[in-house]
């Protein structure tokens, strides 16, 4: 009997702990869910403004006079169009070739691996050539 | 352990033990129950804000994804009667920060000491709301609310419509699409393209540099899926203050309005026939002399060149009354009325979204009537439904219904053979033909083949038709080699500020051909670039040359 009541009183004893500790569980995620949640909600908000801003900004009635006067574009008219196969003899052949190396001198320097020794030898704002 | 030399019996002992066993067992199910409860119900509040923050309207795009509606979070301000001393003091001196607000209302409804809530104003700016606030009125609260915004301002605005302040949709597509839109989730997608949309807005507005107007509208639309890309009503409107809407841009002309649009019906008039087997591409007509049906006569107020035998390519290319009449006796009233209800004329158009106008149709369809509508006057339809009766030529004779949301999904239109492929191959280079030596050349946006028809309606007045009155329009497909896309412009009442006639050829035609200008690389349309130019109507000799034109096309 005895063990019986002690064995009753430890179980409820766990179990009153365990309630106890998911019930303050519970409201510390519940407090956090509400934070995420009004969290999400604020950036929500924030990135529907920031769209509604990119929208508002992007108006064509904006954008088109900025482009006309800053960039000088200007709408493509039809004769500006080509086709791909079409575009060496509307630019010229040479235009459109691509350079497949560069001369030597023109290559940018390699990083020095080591640090130069002296460099106080070395003529002031001029690259070192290979 | 003895009693009175007895061993001790305890009695109590198994009672006590049961009693002890039960109560653990009573504590042990309500822990257990509690816990399930919990566990069920727990999460039920967290749940009710993710839902708060779920009910956000949804955004409206266009087909690209560029923003045209959203809901942004505003203040509305609201107060307590029984909270507020004086109330006209309140409401005094809210005037200073709102002046929207009537002082005399407002005291009375302040002054109601049965209300408990009184709405003072909704969608306050933050400065009006930092304004209130440091008024600091006794009795007032700020109430966070969605507002619904249009950061496009007027683009698409009458197609767009707008909400009330509780937010649901009252106008346009944000009523049509009213409940797909307050489930929120993902944006609703139009097939609305906000480039088109805004280079067709953009026209129009300028037509009304060119010539003084009432009202415009215009349609563009991709005839091989009935997509639109953009439908514009002028005057536009501005749906973030739709109480500033005047009269005049209230109405959306392009879907809500009807018009006798004129001579575009012609080449239905001619599709009609050659469906029929009544008309043969190189048939010819006499339009010499005026028509005589009944006690109305039919003229060409601008006689053609060789009248006694014009083509029916002459008859559309120079847009001629009496031609189009005599077409439509080939075929009589029955089979005319037939066609026109086939390309939806007659009805009210059926698809999903903002709903269009029902047509105006003639009580009686007389030899007069059919007269009469096979030039476009007669029968009053919306830009929106006429516009699709164009995309048959453009897409081997199947008529479909237009579509507003994306995506597109091309096995579940509703296509219906309204005329077959040659007789549309025809009417197409017809209509190419009086872009290029006809009524419509300034419509030829170069690079960009366009085949189309001008139309000059007198409006209806008390005492009969006004000729000084006229709905002007042009109605378009191109390119025309490969058709894919339907433009129409409706203009009323446009009477150039140069001087020049008050006809289609002189208006709508030209807004027409900027509109294609713009339109065509925002649609990806390639530009033929050997395209023949534009011939001027002094150096027409060219009755070969249309004939050849349509008959090659017949060929193909």
């Amino acid at each position: 009997m005895k063990r019986l009541l002690i064995v009753g009183g430890i179980v409820i004893a766990v179990l009153a702990v365990a309630v106890y500790r998911a019930k303050l569980g519970a409201e510390t995620t519940e407090a956090k869910i509400g934070e995420l949640t009004a969290e999400a909600r604020k950036v929500s908000d924030d990135i529907a403004v920031m769209k509604a801003e990119e929208a508002y900004l992007s108006r064509p009635e904006r954008i088109g006079p900025i482009a006309r006067q800053r960039l000088g574009l200007q709408p493509a008219r039809p004769e500006q169009y080509t086709a791909a196969e079409a575009l060496s003899r509307r630019l010229g052949e040479e235009r459109l070739m691509l350079p497949d190396s560069e001369p030597a001198a023109r290559k940018p320097a390699k990083p020095a691996s080591k640090p130069v020794v002296k460099p106080a030898q070395e003529p002031a704002g001029e690259a070192p050539t290979q | 352990m003895t009693l009175h030399g007895r061993p001790f019996e305890d009695r109590w002992g198994p009672r006590r033990a049961r009693i002890i066993a039960g109560v653990l067992a009573v504590l042990f199910t309500v822990v257990v129950g509690r816990s399930a409860y919990v566990a069920i119900n727990g999460p039920a509040e967290a749940a009710e804000s993710v839902s708060a923050v779920s009910a956000r309207r949804a955004d409206i795009v266009d087909r690209k994804g560029d923003l045209l509606a959203t809901s942004l979070s505003a203040w509305s301000l609201a107060a307590d009667p029984r909270a507020i001393w004086d109330a006209k003091e309140t409401a005094t001196a809210l005037k200073a920060v709102l002046p929207d607000i009537d002082i005399r209302d407002l005291t009375i409804r302040l002054s109601d000491r049965e209300r408990h809530f009184v709405w003072i104003q909704r969608g306050l700016s933050p400065r009006q709301k930092q304004a209130v606030f440091e008024l600091g009125l006794e009795g007032l609260r700020f109430e966070e609310e969605m507002r619904r915004v249009y950061p496009r301002g007027k683009l698409a605005g009458h197609f767009l419509g707008f909400t009330n302040v509780d937010g649901r949709g009252v106008e346009g597509a944000e009523l049509a699409f009213d409940q797909r839109l307050a489930r929120g989730g993902e944006p609703v997608k139009l097939t609305i393209d906000a480039g088109v949309q805004f280079g067709l807005e953009d026209e129009l507005e300028k037509a009304y540099a060119d010539f003084d107007m009432k009202g415009g509208a215009g349609v563009v639309l991709d005839a091989k899926t009935g997509a639109v890309r953009a439908i514009a009503s002028w005057p536009a409107i501005d749906p973030n203050r739709p109480g500033d809407r005047t009269e005049e841009a209230k109405p959306n002309r392009s879907i809500g309005s009807l018009y006798e649009l004129g001579s575009i019906f012609k080449p239905l008039t001619i599709a009609a026939a050659m469906e029929a087997g009544a008309l043969r591409v190189n048939d010819t007509f006499d339009v010499s002399a005026p028509l005589r049906i009944g006690a109305a006569t039919v003229r060409d107020p601008h006689p053609l060149e060789h009248p006694q035998a014009v083509t029916v390519s002459d008859i559309l290319a120079f847009s001629s009354n009496i031609g189009a009449v005599e077409i439509s006796q080939r075929i009589g009233a029955e089979k005319q009325k037939d066609f026109l209800a086939s390309v939806g004329l007659l009805s009210r158009l059926s698809y999903d979204g903002p709903q269009s106008a029902a047509p105006l149709t003639p009580s009686e369809w007389d030899a007069l009537t059919s007269a009469t509508i096979s030039y476009g006057h007669g029968l009053a339809v919306s830009p929106l439904a006429f516009a699709m009766t164009y995309a048959p030529f453009a897409n081997g004779g199947e008529y479909v219904p237009p579509v507003f949301l994306e995506p597109v999904n091309p096995a579940k239109i509703e296509r219906r053979r309204v005329m077959s492929a040659s007789t549309a191959r025809a009417v197409m280079a017809m209509m190419r033909d009086t872009v290029l030596r006809g009524t419509g050349q300034s419509a030829n946006a170069p690079g960009y083949e366009v085949a189309g028809k001008t139309g000059t309606a007198e409006k209806p007045g008390p005492d009969g038709y006004d000729p000084d009155r006229n709905i002007t329009s042009f109605a378009a497909v191109f390119p025309a080699s490969r058709p894919q896309f339907v433009v129409l412009v409706v203009l009323d009442e446009a009477q150039p500020r140069t001087g020049d006639a008050r006809t289609a050829a002189y208006t709508a035609a030209s807004i027409a051909g900027r509109v294609i200008a713009r339109a065509a690389p925002l649609l990806d349309v390639q530009p033929v670039l050997n395209a023949p130019a534009p011939v001027s109507s002094a150096a027409v000799t060219a009755q070969p040359v249309a004939l050849r034109t349509v008959s090659e096309a017949i060929a193909q």
